[in-house]
C-alpha cells in the first residue's frame, strides 16, 4: 500500500475565494484542507492523496513583500510536511505567476518537489523557468480542470521519487537546463539527418532549443538632460476622468495620447486610471500623479534639469496585453517620439 | 513597449514597482517604484516627504538615463540618497 499523497495548494486571493484586487495585499494565510480549485484537485486526487492545506496570499503582497511572505510559508510547510506543493495555475496573471514560482522555489529549499502552471509568457515562468517545473497553459481559467490533472501527474511522479524526462516529452515548459546523455548516433549522423530534413522541408526537433528575449542594446547615455526634450509612457490606465477613448480595463490594444500642455499637475477631477490589473482607488482618490510623476518633472523642468516636456503623453493599460501588441504600441509610440526628436523617454510601469 | 523605444535609438527609463520583471525581460534601465498601486510615491507620507520621495524616483530615473550600462541595469533611488531617510506621517 503506498502512502497517500500529502499536497499543499498555493492560490492567490482571488482563486482562494477572498476576493479581488482590493484584497491583494493580504499576507499568507493557511487554510485546512481543500479551497477554490483545490476541491478540482482533491476530487482527482480521490483515495491517492489529501489536500491537507491551501495557502492563500495576496499577489502584490507575495511580491512585493517576499521575504515575508517566504518565511510564512516555510514555517506552514514545516507544520503540514506536504509530499508535493501546487501552485496555481496563474494562467497569464503575471504577479499572481511570480507568487507561484516563489511558492515553488521555498518548497524547494525544503525539499519539497513542486509544480506549478502558467502562460509561457508570465513573468513568473520567464524569469525562473531554471527553477521550475511548470505545465504550459493558455490564457483563460477555464482550461483548469486539465491543466490541474497534468499537474497533479507531474507532481505524482516527482513525489514519489522518479526524475521527470525532458520538458517536451514530459509535457513542462522548457527550463533552459540541459542534461548529458549517451546517444546511439554519433552526432554527425544526426546533423546530416536534421540537414536532410531543413533541405527538404520536413520538420526537424533541434537538440539546442534558443528560447530567449530578444535583446536591444542600451541606447548610450544621455549627456545634455538640460537641452532634451523627454517623452512621458505610463501603463498604469491614465485617462481623462470619463475615459472619452474608452480604454479597456485589460487586454488593451493601444496607447492613447493626451495633452498635458501647460498643466503643472494631475488633479483627481480631470484623470482617472481604468487599470483593471490592480486596485487603482489611490491613483483616484489621491494623485494620478503616481502612475505619471507630472508635478515633479515640471519642477525639474522649470529647474532646467531637463529641457522641456513633450506636451503629449501616451498612456495604456498595463496588464494582460501580449508580446506583440506591447511591441506594436511601442512602434508607435516611438514613432512619434521620433519624428518630434525626443531622444529619453520615460516610462512608469504598473 | 520600451524595447522598441530603444530599438529607435530613444533612452528609456522604467520605473516600476517589480523591478524584476522588466529586468527579467532585458529592460535596459530599470529605477525601483514604491508598489503597484503608487508606483512613484507613497499615500503613507505626509505631502512634503511624499513629494521628496517623488523627485528622488524622478531624480534616479533621469540619473539612469545618463549613466552607461552594458545590459539590464536596476537603479535604486533609496541607495542613492539613503540619508535623508522617509518618515510615516
Amino acid at each position: 500500500m503506498v502512502e497517500p499523497l500529502r499536497v499543499v495548494h498555493y492560490l492567490n486571493q482571488f482563486f482562494g475565494g477572498i476576493g479581488a484586487e482590493e484584497h491583494a495585499n493580504i499576507p499568507l494565510q493557511v487554510e485546512e484542507g481543500a479551497v477554490g480549485p483545490g476541491r478540482a484537485v482533491q476530487q482527482m486526487l480521490g483515495d491517492r492523496g489529501t489536500v491537507v492545506a491551501t495557502f492563500v496570499c495576496g499577489d502584490n503582497y507575495f511580491v512585493e513583500e517576499g521575504e515575508q511572505a517566504a518565511v510564512a510559508a516555510r514555517q506552514a510547510l514545516e507544520h503540514y510536511a506536504p509530499h508535493l506543493v501546487l501552485a496555481g495555475p496563474a494562467f497569464d496573471a503575471g504577479r499572481y505567476g511570480v507568487a507561484c514560482a516563489q511558492m515553488c522555489a521555498v518548497a524547494k529549499e525544503a525539499g519539497i518537489p513542486a509544480v506549478t502552471g502558467m502562460y509561457p509568457e508570465n513573468p513568473g515562468y520567464t524569469t525562473f523557468r531554471r527553477e521550475l517545473v511548470c505545465v504550459p497553459t493558455g490564457t483563460r481559467a477555464t482550461e483548469m480542470q486539465a491543466i490541474l490533472t497534468r499537474m497533479i501527474e507531474l507532481g505524482a511522479k516527482l513525489a514519489r521519487g522518479e526524475g521527470l524526462g525532458p520538458a517536451a516529452k514530459e509535457g513542462y515548459l522548457p527550463t533552459g537546463l540541459r542534461r548529458s546523455v549517451v546517444r546511439q548516433q554519433p552526432g554527425w549522423e544526426r546533423a546530416i539527418e536534421m540537414l536532410e530534413a531543413r533541405v527538404n522541408g520536413r520538420p526537424y526537433p533541434s537538440e539546442v532549443l534558443l528560447q530567449q528575449y530578444e535583446t536591444v542594446p542600451p541606447p548610450p547615455p544621455v549627456k545634455d538632460l538640460g537641452q532634451v526634450t523627454l517623452g512621458l509612457v505610463t501603463s498604469g490606465g491614465l485617462v481623462p476622468r470619463g475615459n472619452p477613448d474608452g480604454q479597456v480595463s485589460g487586454f488593451a490594444q493601444e496607447a492613447f495620447r493626451y495633452s498635458i500642455e501647460g498643466q503643472q499637475a494631475l488633479s483627481i477631477e480631470d484623470w482617472e486610471s481604468v487599470h483593471g490589473g490592480f486596485n487603482p482607488h489611490i491613483l483616484n482618490t489621491k494623485k494620478p500623479s503616481y502612475v505619471l510623476p507630472l508635478p515633479v518633472l515640471r519642477e525639474l523642468e522649470a529647474e532646467g534639469e531637463i529641457g522641456a516636456i513633450y506636451p503629449h503623453f501616451f498612456s495604456t493599460v498595463g496588464n494582460g496585453t501580449a508580446v506583440s501588441q506591447a511591441k506594436q504600441m511601442g512602434a508607435q509610440i516611438a514613432q512619434e517620439f521620433k519624428r518630434a526628436q525626443i531622444r529619453a523617454a520615460l516610462l512608469v510601469a504598473t | 513597449m520600451s524595447k522598441e523605444l530603444a530599438r529607435a535609438g530613444i533612452n528609456v527609463a522604467v520605473v516600476s514597482a517589480i523591478p524584476m520583471i522588466p529586468l527579467s525581460v532585458e529592460v535596459s534601465r530599470v529605477v525601483r517604484g514604491v508598489r503597484v498601486e503608487h508606483v512613484c510615491g507613497d499615500p503613507n507620507l505626509n505631502e512634503e516627504n511624499d513629494r521628496r520621495l517623488m523627485r528622488r524616483i524622478v531624480e534616479t530615473a533621469l540619473q539612469a538615463l545618463q549613466t552607461e550600462v552594458a545590459g539590464p541595469t536596476l537603479f535604486d533611488p533609496d541607495a542613492s540618497s539613503a540619508e535623508e531617510g522617509i518618515h510615516a506621517s
